[in-house]
């Protein structure tokens, strides 16, 4: 039995009103907006000029408000981590779980005039597993996938090896956004995107400055029940953060992304504008231990790193009150999180001076450090410059501090260029990683940081258990049962083994002035939405 | 005619040089192409492979740079790594921008700076004047952008923020390149002017009855300038290394970000092509100011 038809237009209203009634900030500003009106303009100052404008190589989850505009899915999340139909009408999976069946849409077009249909659905899918085009994907997303068959003009089959839930979060991922089979072929410079690429999205894409602006008009023929409200929306590339707050305060945007905990009060001190923060998908901001050699392969020693810091403290200390603190290596946002971690661990001194008096770290050297038979109980984390985000390394400045103080343990911090960090981690010349993974399924960030032979796998643990835990969550739809098995892993990583640390969860924040309405973040994914559901008071 | 041939010459030879020296520090430094396009995404093996057969990396480094030099003879300096777009589209699109910038910024910078050094020869006006050249020399042209930002664009509004739109949004930037620009010129011409009016020619031209404004103008000025017209190379310096700065304060496109980019993540192509670029504007610049010696002191055009 395929799902019952759903409406964009019901899906964005109601993920409006469910902000509305979580974020009383969203509401003011709806309020002062009105009813949503059609026509006008909009500037919006963005923080990261995407690398690429091709959504199958979407790499930046800051890049998603953008893709989104142009392009779209089979399917999309909603607000609980489930998928609802978009370019599709319905899905339905097989009962061995190795067959998806999709329904589409029939009389959507891309914006170059390509009819929408299954031919189109599976070009994406050979281009996508295409050697050298889109590597990330095929070897990761589509591990699982065998082939993709259209069987009518409406209506397309995928093939899996063997049972994958994800294969539904790849569906409704920007990678798995369907391009024009058309620009496919001829597109100039197809792996850059831009202006050549046509999607079937409610704005098209017709200007692209680099190191400036992008420019965005609406797309007069879309498939939804009504078009964008905007004529046009320009997103302004704007890397200072006191630029683009100086630029939403001076009336120069009228929309913001990303405003740093020290610029926040400028905002919310100012009538005329609102702020609006949600936390991110995906996994939480940690740091993984590596426990493939001294010191972090003694759970004695990890248990002690993770007891001797006060974390709240710790975040308050860089963020003044703006961070969410993170209990799990799963984002609190996620259905999949494990609450019961809340306050189970950490912040015990005296428990890891003892687990390091038991591990055999009893002497102290001149600066204080713990040893152990003459060496120092030294761990090395190191940070590539181009990545750091956040203030992350002022954080692990702070925390260096405090583990310092608290247990006597050198955390050694070093800020360092792209290669170098590589470098450190091929020769595992580390033993703590930090990450963060905007990913909208939980379970794919887990997949690549935890799994043996995950692709992101930093704390060199083999641990056939987790293995199999995570090959469980994938392979089962049933929301209880993932759940379940994902509280396992949590349970496992965070509070038993202590490979995983915790820090904060990552959130995204609005500013805006409060004339424009209709602003809000995505669902699951927590970032802002595109300009489809957007206006401005006239 | 030779001499021409053999700056010709010399200059193609600086520029092989200077990709060459590129080329080698960027092998040298740490962590392999396939790294940095990597970067900090998923990393298996089956994707390593797909890069180094896209990218052409299995080949011997001395084949790959050969190959770079032959193709950049021909002029096609490759694609981006990061980009996956041809170089010469990404650097000929970004190179008016900062061209702009820096010619105006630079213009701006020399005016003012012959305004002071003239117009301050006064006891006070000159101690004045000095403070605030030294003051804008060592403050941070990022400091100077914002604190220009904050009060023309935010609390006056009378120029934008941000972009590359039309003559207003270009004042900002270039008068934050050029004030320190003109901080150390000035200095320079002062104090090539206050040895020029020690000078006997000084003395002569006084007693010919000639208004010390005059002598300054006309004679002290020309023998001031020849040490700031030695500053072209570095002025050429500030230009672009403060145009890396700029142009992401005031979100301004131009080459300044793109190298930054290119640097940042290692995308060889785009850093060669920079490299190459910058060098080949030094050797212009560094002609013009040979040939400027000869027309501001006609002393050397015989030697």
């Amino acid at each position: 039995m395929l799902r019952d038809r759903f409406r964009p237009t019901a899906l964005a209203a109601a993920a409006v009103l469910l902000l509305a009634a979580c974020s009383g900030t969203a509401g003011e500003a709806a309020a002062d907006a009105g009813q949503p009106v059609s026509g006008g303009s909009l500037t919006w100052g963005i923080e990261t000029e995407p690398i690429t404008f091709n959504p199958h190589l979407y790499a930046q989850a800051k890049a998603r408000l953008l893709v989104a505009n142009s392009f779209e899915g089979l399917l999309t999340h909603d607000a609980n981590g489930g998928y609802v139909p978009l370019l599709a009408t319905g899905y339905e999976p097989s009962a061995d779980g190795r067959t998806y069946t999709f329904k589409l849409r029939t009389g959507a077009t891309f914006s170059d005039g390509t009819p929408f249909d299954a031919a189109a659905v599976k070009a994406n899918i050979d281009q996508l597993l295409t050697p050298g085009y889109a590597p990330t994907v095929a070897a990761v997303q589509l591990k699982n996938l065998t082939s993709v068959e259209v069987t009518d003009p409406a209506t397309v089959v995928y093939h899996l090896a063997r049972p994958d839930v994800l294969l539904l979060d790849f569906i409704s991922s920007p990678q798995g956004a369907v391009v024009s089979p058309q620009s496919l072929t001829k597109a100039a410079d197809l792996k850059a995107g831009g202006p050549g690429l046509a999607g079937t999205g409610p704005f098209i894409l017709d200007r692209y400055t680099a190191g400036q602006e992008v420019h965005y008009k609406r797309n007069p023929s879309y498939w939804g029940s009504r078009p964008a409200y905007l004529d046009e929306v320009t997103y302004r590339f704007l890397k200072e953060s006191s630029v683009r707050v100086g630029a939403l305060t001076s009336g120069q945007v009228q929309v913001i992304e990303g405003v740093p905990a020290t610029d926040q009060a400028l905002i919310t001190g100012d009538p005329r504008l609102s702020l609006t923060r949600e936390l991110n998908s995906g996994s939480a901001y940690s740091y993984y231990l590596n426990v493939a050699h001294a010191p972090f392969d003694d759970l004695k020693v990890r248990q002690a790193f993770r007891d001797a810091l006060d974390v709240g403290t710790v975040l308050n200390a860089v963020y003044q009150g703006t961070a969410t603190r993170a209990w799990s290596v799963v984002g609190p946002a996620s259905p999949l999180y494990d609450k019961s971690l809340e306050g189970s661990y950490g912040n015990n001194p005296a428990r890891a001076n003892q687990l390091l008096d038991e591990a055999g770290w009893t002497t102290r050297d001149a600066d204080g450090f713990r040893t152990k038979a003459g060496k120092r109980l030294t761990v090395r984390l190191v940070q590539s410059a181009p990545f750091v985000r956040d203030r992350r390394d002022i954080l692990a400045q702070t925390v260096q501090a405090a583990v310092k103080q608290s247990a006597g343990i050198d955390l050694a911090v070093s800020l360092v260029d792209q290669g170098t960090a590589t470098k450190a981690l091929a020769d595992g010349a580390y033993e703590v990683f930090d990450n963060s993974r905007a990913d909208t399924d939980a379970g794919a960030a887990l997949n690549l940081l935890l799994a043996s032979n995950g692709a992101i796998n930093r704390t060199g643990s083999k641990d056939p258990a987790l293995d199999k835990l995570l090959d469980a969550g994938q392979a089962t739809a049933d929301p209880a049962r993932r759940k379940a098995a994902y509280a396992k892993i949590q349970q496992r990583v965070v509070a038993e083994q202590a490979i995983v640390l915790p820090l904060y969860a990552p959130n995204d924040q609005i500013a805006a002035a409060r004339t424009v309405g209709g602003l809000s973040f995505e669902p699951t994914a927590g970032v802002p939405t595109s300009a489809y559901p957007v206006w401005v008071r006239k | 005619m030779t001499a021409v041939l053999r700056r010709l010459a010399t200059g193609a030879v600086v520029l092989w040089a200077a990709a060459t020296a590129a080329y080698l520090a960027l092998l040298a430094a740490p962590g392999d192409t396939v790294d940095s396009i990597i970067g900090d995404g998923a990393d298996t093996p089956l994707i390593r492979s797909q890069i180094v057969a896209e990218w052409g990396l299995n080949r011997p480094a001395v084949v790959q740079y050969a190959d770079y030099l032959l193709r950049a003879a021909h002029g096609d300096l490759g694609r981006s790594y990061l980009l996956q777009r041809p170089v010469r589209d990404i650097v000929g699109e970004q190179i008016w921008p900062t061209l702009k910038l820096a010619l105006f910024a630079a213009l701006l910078g020399a005016l003012l700076s012959l305004l002071l050094a003239v117009t301050t020869r006064r006891p006070w006006a000159r101690r004045a004047s000095s403070t605030a050249e030294l003051v804008l020399v060592s403050t941070p042209p990022f400091l100077i952008g914002i604190i220009l930002l904050s009060v023309f664009s935010f609390r006056f509004g009378l120029f934008p923020v941000a972009g590359d739109r039309g003559f207003a949004a270009l004042v900002l930037p270039a008068v934050t390149l050029a004030l320190p620009i003109a901080g150390v010129l000035t200095q320079v011409l002062r104090d090539g002017l206050d040895r020029a009016l020690e000078e006997p020619f000084a003395v002569t031209a006084r007693s010919r009855g000639l208004r010390e404004s005059a002598v300054l103008l006309r004679h002290a000025l020309r023998h001031a300038l020849l040490p700031a017209v030695t500053l072209t190379g570095w002025l050429f310096g500030i230009l672009l290394g403060g145009a890396v700065i700029i142009e992401q304060v005031f979100g301004r496109p131009g080459l300044g970000q793109v190298t930054l980019q290119a640097v940042n993540t290692k995308d060889m192509p785009v850093v060669l092509a920079v490299v190459v670029l910058s060098a080949a504007v030094y050797v212009v610049l560094n002609t013009a100011a040979d040939l400027a010696y000869l027309l501001i002191d006609p002393r050397l055009r015989g030697s």
